[in-house]
């Protein structure tokens, strides 16, 4: 396990319905940086990150963040230890307002000067959440309700940001504001683990990259590295590694290859 | 026909709907938090009845003090039915496997309820029962009003903590999105078994109320779940504000067909308005397809 290790996923499997979709995943998540995992559709990206947040028991495996086995631990304890997730699909509670969707990210805490507090230094990174206080979440845009939901994981102040496809369905003007708003959560000292479809975009401005394929870690190294692996396109074109470049690709491990 | 028959038919839709809108409230919260559709909230009413009963025989206890007693009670059996029967459903099929449990939970109860109670019909007694007063020509019972402001008070007090409340932010956040609560640190489990506890529990006040203007056993619970899922169905099922509305709704348009027309069409006629409702709107009136909603 590397030095900074933030979070160490050791031979997690885990699936739905006794059917594995993780096969022995093996990868770390940089501490102060921004980790993407890219793949295919199916390769077992958003179950990885499931298990992350607890939405998902791993079947095997530990997941080490802080010094702990995150594995068995409920959503709500491993908040608790500063771990925020924000689902693919939106996550806003539509008929609440925007305020309410944002103090509920602070549910846990109970002092609630602390609450507010966070809630007016949220505002100022976030205008949407004073612009729209009371409007209803679900009268929002799908970025306006991403940026809500981004606000809403920060009023916990965690530790490690996990997000799940935070790009899906929004336009290309908005998408560059969604990125430059991960960029800011890093730069604000939050480790961020995010699985995105738009992976070059993604892999550029992140510290560290993990393709998965079939559920298993194929490649990981920095984000530029794995942007420039060669075999990377032939994967998103519905190829994959071991077709592509057997001559060329060689694990060191039976699972992975680290391009570092 | 005339003015006074349908004010008094208005009258008694408003009042004993608000009382099938409270025991209809409780079915809704559990199938909107839970998603369980409990039809043993019927005969859970049924027991509710019998509880008032039992502690008026034997204890003489009015049966409005009473609910100090069965309330509680009610939201402790509420709490072990989860615990030893719902709890344990899960996966894709929970919703639908939650009917069979329920049935076989509610034929425990009437089995129960029968070898304690016998198979004859009792009703619940009190001074107030058979009294009225009378504005105009309109006479209004008092155990009728009672139910009325019995309803008022405890879905006042349920919109409170719905809306006033940390918790009943846990339990709007459960409503509409079960993953998306856990992920803000909701632990919806808790919360699913505290509301089927609220949900068992107001039917203590419906029981009562029940029982003190019908005649029952244990085998009324059938036609009574069944005025409930209709309720529900037609407010849409997880929606609160739905049930409420449909409650009052459906009682009041059976009494004023029954007056109309005649009382033979009055229980068909909660049919056809919901045949009629689900034709157009197939979610119910407050029921969201891609969401539910307190």
């Amino acid at each position: 396990m590397a030095e900074d290790a933030f979070v160490s996923f050791r031979g997690v499997f885990a699936g739905y319905g006794g059917a594995d979709v993780l096969k022995d995943v093996n990868c770390e998540v940089e501490r102060g940086g921004v980790t993407t995992i890219v793949g295919p559709n199916g390769s077992g990206k958003s179950t990885l990150l499931k298990t992350v947040s607890g939405l998902l028991k791993p079947r095997e495996g530990e997941i080490i963040f802080k010094g702990q086995n995150l594995v068995g631990k409920t959503p709500k304890e491993i908040l608790k230890l500063g771990v925020v997730q924000v689902p693919q699909n939106h996550s806003l509670f539509r008929e609440m307002t925007v305020q309410e969707n944002v103090e509920l990210g602070a549910f846990l805490v109970k002092d609630k000067k602390v609450v507010a507090s966070r809630l007016n230094m949220i505002r100022e990174m976030f205008p949407i959440v004073t612009e729209r206080a009371n409007d209803k979440a679900g009268s929002l845009s799908g970025g306006q309700q991403r940026l809500v939901e981004f606000a809403r994981c920060l009023m916990l102040e965690p530790d490690l940001v996990v997000l799940d496809e935070p790009s899906m369905g929004l336009d290309p003007k908005t998408l560059k504001s969604m990125f430059a708003t991960i960029k800011m959560m890093n730069n604000a000292g939050r480790t961020v683990l995010l699985v995105e479809q738009n992976a070059r975009r993604a892999l550029k401005m992140s510290h560290h990259g993990v393709v998965l394929e079939n559920g298993k870690v194929r490649l990981s190294g920095t984000g530029s590295e794995v942007l420039n692996h060669p075999e990377i396109g032939a994967l998103y074109l519905g190829g994959s590694i071991e077709e592509t470049t057997a001559a060329t690709v060689v694990p060191e491990s039976p699972e992975s290859e680290s391009v570092e | 026909m005339n003015s006074t028959a349908l004010l008094s038919a208005a009258k008694d839709g408003l009042l004993t709907g608000s009382v099938y809108a409270l025991m209809a409230t409780g079915l809704t919260l559990i199938f909107g938090v839970m998603d369980i559709i409990n039809l043993a909230q019927g005969i859970l009413v049924i027991l509710a009845a019998y509880l008032s009963y039992a502690l008026q025989i034997h204890w003489h206890i009015d049966l409005f003090v009473g609910l100090l007693i069965t309330i509680p009670t009610m939201f402790v059996v509420g709490i072990v039915i989860e615990r030893l029967f719902i709890g344990r459903l899960k996966g894709p099929e929970k919703t639908a496997m939650s009917i069979l449990v329920t049935y076989a939970v509610s034929l425990l109860i009437e089995g129960a309820l029968n070898m304690t109670f016998s198979v004859n019909d009792v009703q619940l007694q009190g001074w107030y029962v058979n009294r009225s007063f009378a504005i105009g020509s309109v006479h209004f019972g008092y155990i009728y009003m009672a139910g009325f402001v019995l309803a008022a008070v405890l879905l006042s007090s349920l919109y409170f903590m719905l809306y006033r409340t940390q918790f009943g932010v846990s339990v709007r956040a459960s409503l509409a999105d079960q993953t998306s609560a856990a992920l803000v640190g909701i632990d919806v489990k808790r919360v699913s078994t505290i509301c089927f506890g609220i949900g068992v529990a107001v039917t203590a006040a419906g029981g009562m109320i029940y029982g003190a203007t019908n005649s029952f056993n244990a085998s009324t619970s059938y036609d009574l779940i069944s005025r409930l899922l209709t309720i529900i169905v037609l407010g849409g099922m997880g929606s609160l504000g739905g049930a409420m509305l449909a409650g009052v709704g459906m009682v009041f348009i059976g009494d004023m067909v029954g007056v109309i027309w005649s009382p033979v069409w009055s229980s068909m006629s909660y049919f056809i308005a919901l045949t009629v409702v689900l034709l157009i709107r197939p979610q119910g009136l407050f029921g969201k397809q891609s969401a539910r909603v307190a």
